[in-house]
């Protein structure tokens, strides 16, 4: 808040210089009946590689649909996603079940495993679908719960793991074919003040330490002041503050 | 996503919902052992009906028959040539076929040797029945001899009550029935065997004979045996022409008293190989026949040398399948046949329909349970539609969704298939046993299967079961595969 500074490279026109993923002029129109909402209003950011960006707004502000569409779930009304300089718009479907797969991972506020598998099965789904089989598959699986620090947990339903557990497990999951961004709709929505530094604490980590990306959907000021390099606000579709510096280091 | 993990994933899903999986499934196994049950009973009814016949013989053997001599004599001395339906020595030789046409040929040895020379002919068995004098332990009556092939396929000489078939078509050996060892006062059929067995002639024409057979030079049908055995006896008796070793005694086959009729082959009492049958009528010819046979020599109709030939013969085949293959052959070669697999041509017809019909039943069954899965599948997608989200979410294809709701389905259809079909079988033993036991048993019956289960028809079941559950399960699979994963993930 106290510092608030233009950043060039984030203005739709300036996206040249190559952020890794982006929306250009993305709207978002849901129809309800006769009338139409916009989710969306042509919506223009960019976020770079090994930056960890929250968005921050209070609901029906557009920010999860904006999250959705970054992470290929949905597809915008107009507009466009970019991704490593590519749109996603003329991609298939498989070509987007393809997206979401290798290029982004999320994880959500209710953490959405599945909830008669394991830990290591949770993760070990996302692998298959990633193509990887057998010992290998294995190996993955336990190296990921044992990076998010659940190596002692392998083999717990979610209904036996606290809910920071269960987050873990999901960021596990969420990198386990190795993409490049990581999507978070309010990870730390379900869990306490403790719990959500750990989780937002190791985030932070994989940004600093492996180049990840974060693009974090939070309706909680201080936690995002707190973790996140930038904060982009929003407001009924529209991002009405960008390029918040609020991280000093 | 390799498919072993999508067939992991379907059977996970089906374990989460035990109870709801093992009721459809129970849809399924009702349906496919309603049809194994239905087909098998159908199946069993018509091979049941097919076997008996088969044992009687009435498939893989026809008749075939040649032109008679007396025939020959009478068309060339001025009668019509193709009248040998009215013909009032033709008898019984001459069965009034559509379609047949009449013999051309002599049926003689020639005849005999080339008829055999067509795939899928086994062996040619001539009939040559006679009805002699017969003498053993001391009772005399006529009876009807007829000569056999030996070795013989034929399902009559299957069964003995005591020893065996006659050894080699040389041997003075003969088989008789069980019913003539009665009427011959042997108390057991074992009592007859190695007993002798006589053949009645009148002593001068049997001395004219050799001689006159032994001028003219046929030698193809001396037995030196013959002679010796004559010899022998001659001193007891003028009478005795041949003289036989009883070998055999045939088994008398149950609700058939009097013989019964096994084949096309004569109903005799008697068997003496084809050899020693065919050297009696040589010998002691019928005088009617004689006069034929002089007639037609003497007018051209055949050479000296030629023998009248026979009046027909039983060809047995390998399989009925190459049956009419073999009968436009003898037609070809100019002879008449006749089989009894015309008539019942129109019996498998009546099968088919039966077996459609019944499988038809268990079709509707199966037809129902198939709503069952298409049930279970839109319940368990509504259910699990947060988890298909997430699938997709993490990247799932919707293919790949499609596949293990596919999968799910189609395993619902095997284990059903599989359990149906065992579930049949044991239907079909209980009720075999209990037919044994309350219906056939107390009537004296032995134990029939009526059931026959050929394995197209369980495979067959199976596989249908299996294509109906996917069926079934492409409506839910493709809902399945379109759910909107952010929808999904809102989902509670």
């Amino acid at each position: 808040m106290s510092t608030q500074v233009e950043h060039s490279n984030l203005h739709p026109s300036a996206l040249s210089s190559h952020p890794l993923i982006g929306a250009r002029e993305v709207a978002k129109i849901y129809r309800m009946g006769q009338t139409e909402v916009a989710a969306l209003d042509h919506v223009s950011m960019g976020v770079d590689e090994g930056e960890f960006v929250a968005i921050q707004g209070t609901s029906g502000s557009g920010k999860s649909t904006l999250l959705n569409l970054l992470g290929g779930l949905d597809r915008p009304t107009s507009g466009e996603v970019i991704f490593d300089g590519r749109s996603l718009a003329p991609f298939s479907k498989k070509e987007m079940a393809r997206y979401r797969r290798r290029s982004v991972g999320m994880i959500f506020q209710g953490f959405n495993l599945i909830m008669t598998m394991t830990a290591v099965e949770n993760v070990r789904l996302a692998l298959a679908f990633g193509g990887l089989r057998g010992r290998e598959r294995d190996a993955r699986a336990e190296e990921l719960l044992a990076r998010v620090g659940l190596e002692g947990r392998l083999d717990h339903r979610p209904a036996e793991l606290s809910g920071g557990e269960q987050q873990r497990v999901s960021i596990a999951r969420a990198l386990a074919n190795r993409p490049r961004v990581l999507l978070a709709d309010e990870p730390t929505g379900n869990l306490d003040s403790t719990r959500a530094h750990e989780i937002l604490g190791l985030l932070r980590a994989m940004v600093d330490r492996d180049r990840l990306t974060v693009i974090m959907v939070t309706h909680d000021q201080e936690l995002a002041a707190s973790f996140a390099d930038r904060i982009i606000f929003m407001k009924d579709g529209k991002i009405i503050e960008r390029n918040a510096e609020v991280r000093s280091n | 996503m390799p498919f072993l993990d999508i067939l992991q994933l379907s059977l996970r899903n089906l374990r989460e919902a035990k109870l709801r999986a093992t009721l459809t499934t129970m849809g399924v196994i009702v349906g496919v052992a309603v049809i194994v049950t239905m087909v098998s009973f159908g199946l069993g009814l018509q091979r049941n009906t097919v076997e008996r016949f088969k044992a009687l013989d009435l498939f893989n053997e026809l008749t075939v028959y040649g032109q008679s001599v007396a025939n020959l004599a009478m068309s060339r001395s001025g009668g019509n040539q193709n009248t040998n339906r009215v013909d009032e020595n033709g008898r019984r030789q001459r069965p009034l076929l559509p379609n047949s046409k009449p013999a051309t040929r002599i049926l003689d040895e020639a005849a005999v040797a080339e008829i055999e020379t067509i795939p899928g002919v086994v062996y040619v068995e001539p009939v040559i029945v006679f009805t002699p004098f017969v003498r053993s332990n001391g009772r005399v009556f006529t009876e009807l001899v007829a000569g056999a092939s030996v070795p013989n396929e034929s399902s009559r000489f299957k069964e003995f009550a005591a020893g065996s078939m006659i050894s080699s078509s040389d041997a003075a050996e003969v088989v008789v029935t069980e019913q003539w060892t009665q009427s011959f006062g042997y108390e057991k059929p074992a009592d007859a065997l190695g007993k002798t067995l006589e053949f009645l002639a009148p002593p001068e024409k049997k001395k004219d004979e050799r001689e006159e057979e032994k001028d003219s030079g046929a030698s193809f049908f001396g037995i030196p045996l013959d002679e010796e055995e004559s010899g022998e006896d001659a001193g007891k008796d003028a009478l005795v022409a041949r003289s036989f070793r009883i070998v055999g005694v045939l088994k008398e086959q149950k609700g058939q008293q009097g013989g019964g009729f096994r084949g096309l082959t004569a109903n005799a009492s008697i068997f003496v190989s084809l050899k020693a049958a065919r050297d009696w009528t040589t010998e002691y010819r019928n005088p009617m026949t004689e006069v034929a046979l002089e007639l037609a020599r003497s007018q051209g109709a055949i050479d000296e040398k030629q023998a009248e030939g026979f009046v027909s013969a039983t060809v047995r085949v390998t399989d009925p399948v190459v049956l009419t293959n073999v009968r436009t052959r003898l037609t070809e070669l100019g002879f008449q046949s006749f089989s009894i697999m015309d008539q019942l041509e129109q019996l498998r017809t009546v099968f088919l329909i039966i077996n459609a019909t019944l499988g038809l039943l268990g079709g509707i069954s199966l037809l129902v349970a198939s709503f069952g899965i298409a049930n279970t599948m839109i319940m368990s997608i509504l259910e699990r539609t947060r988890e298909i989200g997430i699938m997709k979410a993490i990247g799932a294809e919707d293919g790949e969704i499609r596949l293990i709701f596919f999968v799910e389905a189609a395993v619902i259809g095997f284990v059903g298939g599989v359990i149906g079909v065992l579930t049949a079988w044991g239907i079909d033993g209980l009720s075999n046993r209990l037919a044994y036991r309350y219906i056939l048993k107390p009537q004296n019956a032995s134990y029939v299967d009526f059931f026959y289960i050929p394995s197209y028809l369980w495979l067959g079941a199976i596989a249908f079961a299996v294509l109906v559950s996917i069926i079934a399960a492409l409506y839910p699979a493709s809902r399945a595969a379109r759910i909107d994963p952010v929808k999904a993930l809102r989902h509670d």
